[in-house]
């Protein structure tokens, strides 16, 4: 797991708080990764400029730019589908742009590339596919019916992939995640009081989440360690759900 | 757009609300029984009635209805915290 050497990923949201983590790690432990996401300023310096890092800037809801992306990708050992968005909405104002901007990214987007990645024949033998789920897909939260649903069909769709793809011996997992502090737990805190904050906060065991903590468990999911896993959904959740029928 | 639609289309949305209690200078999150929903529903009614996104960051600046009012208004003009 600690030897990646020569190994090749790919990450998209990798401009995001929990990929960017994904893409030092890989690097510090020999990979060559390709990575994607639309804002690269927000990427370090010293990442941008490893002899192994490839950045390709995308908007993976823009089928021009999704198919530029994958004549720019070598064959795969492993593949994190980090992008995504939030954007909560309540039931009652949900219109079809609040469905097509959350499922475009969310859900359309991961179908296509998965696709396109099959088609070019980018996926090794062996090569292992991690996506980034979310705790709401089964437990979820005012508001965020959407994103919910988003992830639930995600998950769904991954275990199809684990089912397809085994002939090859290509896994499929997600990772359903609670809450990790990024950009992503920052916008969401803006909606809260502070007392709501310190109540979400006070939910879960071991704390909220660190990007390093979902870091380790893609690296599991991409090395021999987990060899055995497909088609499975990983609670990563600080012991959250502990707490959930209360 | 004056501010006293602004606060009738408020009053009308949030039920529990007796309407004539909101003026300009009521701070929102004073709200009976305010929740996080609540945030969500301000958003998303200024989007769905005046086609303005409020991003997390605006509302958070907001403190009054008119704080409110003055941010839509300053964006369906094209402004805006980040503009
Ligand atoms: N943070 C959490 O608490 C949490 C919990 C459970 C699950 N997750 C999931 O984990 C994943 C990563 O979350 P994060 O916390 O790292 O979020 P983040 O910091 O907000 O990053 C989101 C990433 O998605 C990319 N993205 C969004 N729309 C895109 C588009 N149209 N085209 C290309 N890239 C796009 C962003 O790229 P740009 O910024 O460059 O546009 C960014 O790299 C998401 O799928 C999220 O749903 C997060």
């Amino acid at each position: 797991m600690n030897d990646l050497k020569g190994k090749q990923f790919f990450i998209t949201g990798a401009t995001g708080g929990i990929g960017m983590v994904v893409v030092e790690e890989c690097l510090k432990r020999g990979a060559v990764v390709f990575a994607t996401g639309r804002n690269e300023s927000v990427l370090d310096a010293q990442i941008l400029a490893h002899p192994e890092f490839t950045f390709i800037p995308a908007d993976l809801t823009n089928p021009d730019d999704l198919s530029s992306l994958i004549k720019l990708l070598p064959p795969l050992d492993g593949v994190l589908f980090g992008a995504g968005i939030i954007d909560p909405c309540p039931i009652k104002f949900i219109q079809q742009k609040h469905i097509d901007a959350i499922f475009s990214i969310n859900f359309d987007s991961i179908c296509l590339l998965t696709s396109l990645l099959a088609q070019k024949k980018l996926l090794k033998d062996k090569s292992s596919l991690v996506f980034l789920s979310s705790v709401s897909s089964e437990f979820p939260y005012k508001g965020g019916a959407l994103y919910a649903a988003s992830k639930a069909a995600l998950e769904a769709y991954a275990k199809g992939i684990a089912l397809e793809f085994s002939p090859k011996g290509i896994r499929a997992n997600s990772i359903r995640a609670a809450l990790v502090e990024t950009a992503m737990f920052e916008k969401t805190k803006n909606a809260l009081t502070t007392e709501e904050i310190a109540e979400v906060v006070s939910a879960y065991p071991l704390g909220i989440g660190a990007p390093l903590d979902i870091a380790n468990a893609v690296l599991f999911l991409w090395s021999d360690l987990s060899s055995w896993m497909t088609g499975s959904v990983l609670n990563l959740d600080g012991g959250l759900l502990l707490n959930s029928k209360k | 757009m004056e501010i006293i639609d602004f606060i009738k289309v408020i009053e009308d949305e949030f039920e529990d609300l007796t309407p004539g209690t909101l003026s300009p200078y009521s701070v929102f999150r004073d709200m009976d029984g305010w929740s996080s929903m609540h945030a969500l529903i301000f958003v998303a009614l200024i989007d769905t009635t005046y086609d303005v996104l409020l991003t997390g960051e605006e509302l958070k600046s907001c403190i009054t209805i008119k704080d409110l009012f003055d941010i839509t208004v300053l964006k369906i003009n094209g402004g805006g915290i980040n503009a």
